[in-house]
């Protein structure tokens, strides 16, 4: 059955987004030599902020957009950068850029708790423009992204468990 | 004779001479030398354009990777490919905004000419522009962008004859075929942006002088809110931007003494406007309450003019059987037209209900028939409650499946209604009511539920005791920034002694409610920037209230100064927050204005610490607006909807060379810091936002005393809301005197440890760190035409 966007409107063409099991996600994160995650603001909420400091802790730059750095901060985790996405975006889409480490690019972009119509537009520009060399995109967050190669399907926000467990699936592969 | 100066000739004993006269030459149109780009065409402010976009690189995220545009396709761009016709991708995204801005132009320009029409034939193309004696520039962009400098009502004929000339070039150059770059495509986007900005500064005098609208600070403040209309009385609403429908409507009340018998309410910038006109009209709300405010039944009579109107109104007009008078041919919601009918027939039509609505194009006709069907209809319909009983609102929630599989998907929000309805059902109507105010209004999330529940109106009926007491006073926008306030404020403003201005415009798409804009004001005027509101967002400000229940509009003054908060009015007097940029350039630097567009917009973007918030853009008008407000040097800040907008311009601070700028002292280059970084960006929350636009209205051209006082603020609302100091705020120090006094040891110390400068202890002095040294003297330019000596 064809997954529907969790904004249902948001059909961007013939290339949608591939449902994937969470571990599948979770071995395209580990088999990357750059990945880098990027989470947004909505991690402050359920508890997903302590998901991202795991993931981070398992040797995943964080690029701690809107302001989801103060989570980081109030927690003591100091292993993530602020970024705009939208600045983010413009860097991640160029093969020269530094890097949040200055060790370069990223090969590969997970969304965790951004916004989903700007995550959503986010994806959709590195699917466009990040082509050479590609930035592979994929998604744990809680909704069917289309702009993602890799995505969960939508997990209402009352099977939080679900939500929680899948994560758990992503960061036992890392 | 090459010209003919006004005034009288005789010419005797001539026959059969014909005689053509072609431009009559007024002495006074010598008032200033003619700049370079009088009237500019497509191409005419390329290389400006060029420049902006050398630094600030378009970005694209689109919202579609189709092109369905012709017959070739659908073409599939996924990848930026190319289509059939040859576009790729990101022209392709390119070419759908310049078509935004396409129809945000014209919808602004149509309403301008179409006041203009209609102001020429109620006070005479000869009506004089004159704002008085606090006003000398009366019409900056105007004298920017054309030269023309209007002294009458015609004199904007030929100003509105330009800009529609240039919309329909721009126009064909959409069509499949034509332009292939996408940097042409947004040079474009930024000359509609430009005329844009001129067409709403037309609309806006013209209204301005005819009506006499308040100017200056002393405005009123009046009613705004769900719940400041008197259910008691009859009430009439209007909705829209073009006031002119309601001014005659006032002027009928007035004319029969029931201006305090009956109730007049707008939603959307006709409300602004309408106040500007009578204090004692009344601001219902912005947009994003039209649909609830219809469906609460109050209005007895609903009138619309244009833009920002449901098309779905008279639908929901009949729900609640209030008749609909569509009063502008550009929305007649396939009504009858009935503008030769008299007064009385028409009204008895509407009354008896023969007619749900009508279309009635001549003003003064609609204010004939409008009060007296509200005082006819008030009797008939006084009996009508929509309202959901508490009973029904039980009903109605019990039966939500809590789904979550439609109404959360079809909500833009993407908001949990199925849950707040599970929490009604059991009791607790409080979450149904937080999402009142986070609610955009919609009503996509009612045409999916599979059990029909009006979502709407449950969610209204939740949040009754919130609608009820929705009682708030906004300031009457004011109209222009006086030369006399651009006299006081110049000097600090450039130098940076005043932190900014903090432009908060817009519509009311926003992530998470209204209260967003409020926050964002208070901030900004809470530190003595100058923060100014126009449309919506100007609304939406007012709806929160200090310990002391007043909005920011009763504390804080309306000047342009700092630490005040001026309304100039509607989406159309946005105009004004350009012509205050562009009078700092004219009256404190003594810059030339006409026909002098790309030398205004260098020396805004290099000295006026500016900076748009469109917090909620959600419309085309919105696009064309922050188009223009990018093309004359002024950043803007948009809320996370609008990354829908598939374009932003980002620069790179990793990148020094996109920084070099002249002095046009002696053409020497030199590379100055980031500012302001980014021309067109998208905050996902306040707290990221609020920063961001401190951050984003500093300049080359600031002085220590400036820079230190804009750096006290980044570095404030950084930790503020951030928790921490951003990364980039050494980049903004040029020596000891740009950090701020209470901090000065703290950093300087962290730029010695973190990022190896040099600190000369004893004299507390920066040796060694910075991009440049601070300099008073800089005459920082973009432009090489500027450059007075050039360098060996």
């Amino acid at each position: 059955m064809q997954p529907i966007p969790f904004d249902i409107g948001n059909i961007p063409g013939p290339e949608m987004g591939r449902l994937a099991e969470p571990y599948v996600i979770g071995n395209a994160i580990a088999s990357a030599k750059r990945p880098l995650l990027v989470v947004g603001a909505d991690i402050l909420e359920d508890g997903l902020i302590d998901k991202a400091i795991v993931i981070g802790k398992k040797g995943v730059p964080i690029a701690a957009t809107a302001h989801s750095i103060k989570g980081f901060i109030e927690k003591g985790y100091d292993g993530a950068v602020y970024m705009g996405l939208h600045e983010l975006a413009n860097f991640l889409k160029d093969p020269e850029w530094a890097g949040l480490d200055g060790e370069g690019g990223y090969d590969l972009v997970a969304v965790l708790g951004v916004k989903y119509y700007s995550c959503s537009q986010m994806l959709i520009s590195l699917k466009n423009f990040a082509t050479e060399p590609l930035v592979r995109i994929v998604s744990i967050d809680r909704y069917y992204h289309p702009n993602a190669r890799l995505t969960f399907d939508n997990i209402s926000r009352k099977n939080n468990d679900i939500f929680m467990k899948a994560l758990d699936e992503v960061i036992a592969r890392l | 004779m090459d010209e003919l100066n006004l005034g009288g000739i005789s010419l005797k004993d001539l026959e059969n001479v014909r005689i053509n006269i072609g431009e009559v030459i007024d002495e006074e149109d010598e008032w200033e030398e003619m700049g370079p780009h009088p009237k500019p065409g497509i191409a005419g402010l390329r290389d400006w354009d060029f420049k902006l976009m050398e630094r600030y690189k378009p970005f694209y995220a689109p919202y579609c990777e189709m092109c369905c545009f012709c017959t070739f396709g659908k073409c599939d761009l996924t990848g930026n490919k190319k289509g059939a016709c040859g576009l790729r991708m990101d022209a392709q995204q390119a070419r759908f905004v310049v078509i935004a801005c396409l129809i945000g132009c014209s919808a602004h320009c149509g309403h301008a000419r179409h006041m203009l029409h209609d102001l020429e034939e109620m006070f005479g193309k000869d009506y004089p522009i004159d704002f008085g004696p606090s006003i000398e520039i009366e019409a900056p962009l105007t004298r920017l962008v054309t030269g023309i400098k209007p002294k009458v009502l015609s004199d904007f004929e030929e100003v509105l004859e330009y800009i529609e000339e240039q919309v329909v070039q721009v126009m064909d150059s959409t069509h499949t075929g034509q332009e292939g770059a996408a940097i042409d495509y947004e040079s474009k986007a930024f000359h509609l942006g430009m005329l844009d900005s001129l067409g709403k500064e037309v609309a806006d005098i013209i209204q301005q002088v005819c009506f006499k609208l308040p100017i200056g600070a002393d405005v009123p403040l009046v009613d705004m809110g769900l719940g400041c209309i008197d259910p008691e009385k009859p009430m009439i609403l209007v909705i829209g931007h073009n006031v002119i429908p309601s001014t005659a409507i006032i002027d009928d009340l007035r004319e029969k003494g029931l201006e305090d018998s009956v109730e007049i309410g707008g939603i959307c910038c006709t409300a602004l406007d309408t106040t500007r006109y009578s204090a004692k009209a009344k601001i219902v709300g912005s947009i994003g309450r039209q649909l609830r405010f219809i469906r609460s039944g109050m209005a007895d009579v609903i009138v619309v003019d244009e833009q920002c109107i449901r098309a779905d109104v008279l639908e929901q007009a009949i729900n609640i059987k209030a008749p609909l008078i569509a009063t502008n041919d550009k929305a007649m919601y396939g009504l009858q037209d009935r503008t030769n009918d008299p007064a009385e027939e028409i009204i008895d039509d509407l009354v008896s209900g023969k007619a749900d609505g009508v279309v009635i194009l001549d003003p003064e006709k609609v204010g004939k028939v409008v009060p007296k069907l509200a005082l006819l209809m008030r009797e008939k319909r006084k009996d009508i409650v929509t309202i959901l009983s508490d009973e029904e609102l039980f009903e109605l929630v019990s039966s939500c499946m809590s789904c979550d599989a439609n109404c959360v998907i079809a909500c833009p929000q993407g908001l949990p209604i199925g849950k707040a309805n599970k929490a009604a059902a059991a009791g607790d109507t409080q979450p149904l009511l937080e999402l009142f105010d986070q609610c955009v209004g919609c009503g996509r999330c009612e045409q999916v539920c599979k059990q029909g529940i009006p979502i709407v109106d449950v969610m209204q009926k939740a949040a009754l005791p919130y609608v009820k007491a929705e009682k708030t006073k906004c300031r009457v926008g004011r109209g222009p920034v006086l030369d006399t306030e651009i006299r006081n404020v110049g000097a600090p403003l450039v130098l940076g002694t005043i932190p900014g201005i903090v432009a908060i415009v817009g519509c009311g798409n926003y992530p998470n409610g209204t209260e967003d804009v409020y926050k964002i004001a208070k901030e900004f005027v809470e530190r003595k920037y100058i923060v100014v509101t126009s449309g919506c967002g100007a609304m939406d400000i007012a709806l929160y209230k200090d310990e002391d229940g007043k909005s920011l509009y009763e504390k804080y003054p309306g000047d342009f100064d700092g630490g005040c908060i001026l309304n100039v009015g509607s989406c159309v007097s946005n105009a004004h927050i350009h012509g205050a940029a562009i009078k700092v350039a004219a009256i404190f630097a003594k810059r030339k204005l006409r026909g002098n567009y790309d030398e205004i917009a260098d020396y805004i973007l290099n000295r006026v610490g500016a900076c748009g918030v469109a917090w909620g853009a959600m419309s085309q008008k919105a696009a064309s607006i922050a188009s223009g407000v990018n093309r004359i040097g002024i950043p803007v800040i948009i809320g996370p909807h609008g990354w829908k907008y598939r374009r932003a311009y980002l620069g790179r601070k990793d990148k020094p060379e996109d920084w070099e700028i002249f002095d046009a002292r002696d053409g020497s280059r030199l590379i100055t810091e980031p500012a302001p970084e980014h021309l067109l960006m998208a905050c996902d929350t306040a707290e990221e936002a609020i920063p961001e636009i401190a951050r984003l209205c500093m300049r080359p051209a600031d002085n220590s005393p400036g820079r230190q006082v804009k750096m006290t603020h980044y570095l404030d609302l950084s930790m503020k809301y951030l928790g921490k100091y951003p990364d980039d705020w050494p980049v903004f120090i040029r020596g000891e005197a740009d950090l701020p006094l209470a901090k000065k040891e703290e950093l300087m110390k962290i730029l010695e440890k973190d990022f190896g400068w040099k600190i000369d202890w004893d004299k507390k002095k920066i040796l060694e760190g910075p991009m440049r040294k601070p300099d008073v003297s800089l005459d920082a330019t973009n432009l090489e035409r500027l450059i007075r000596t050039k360098e060996e």
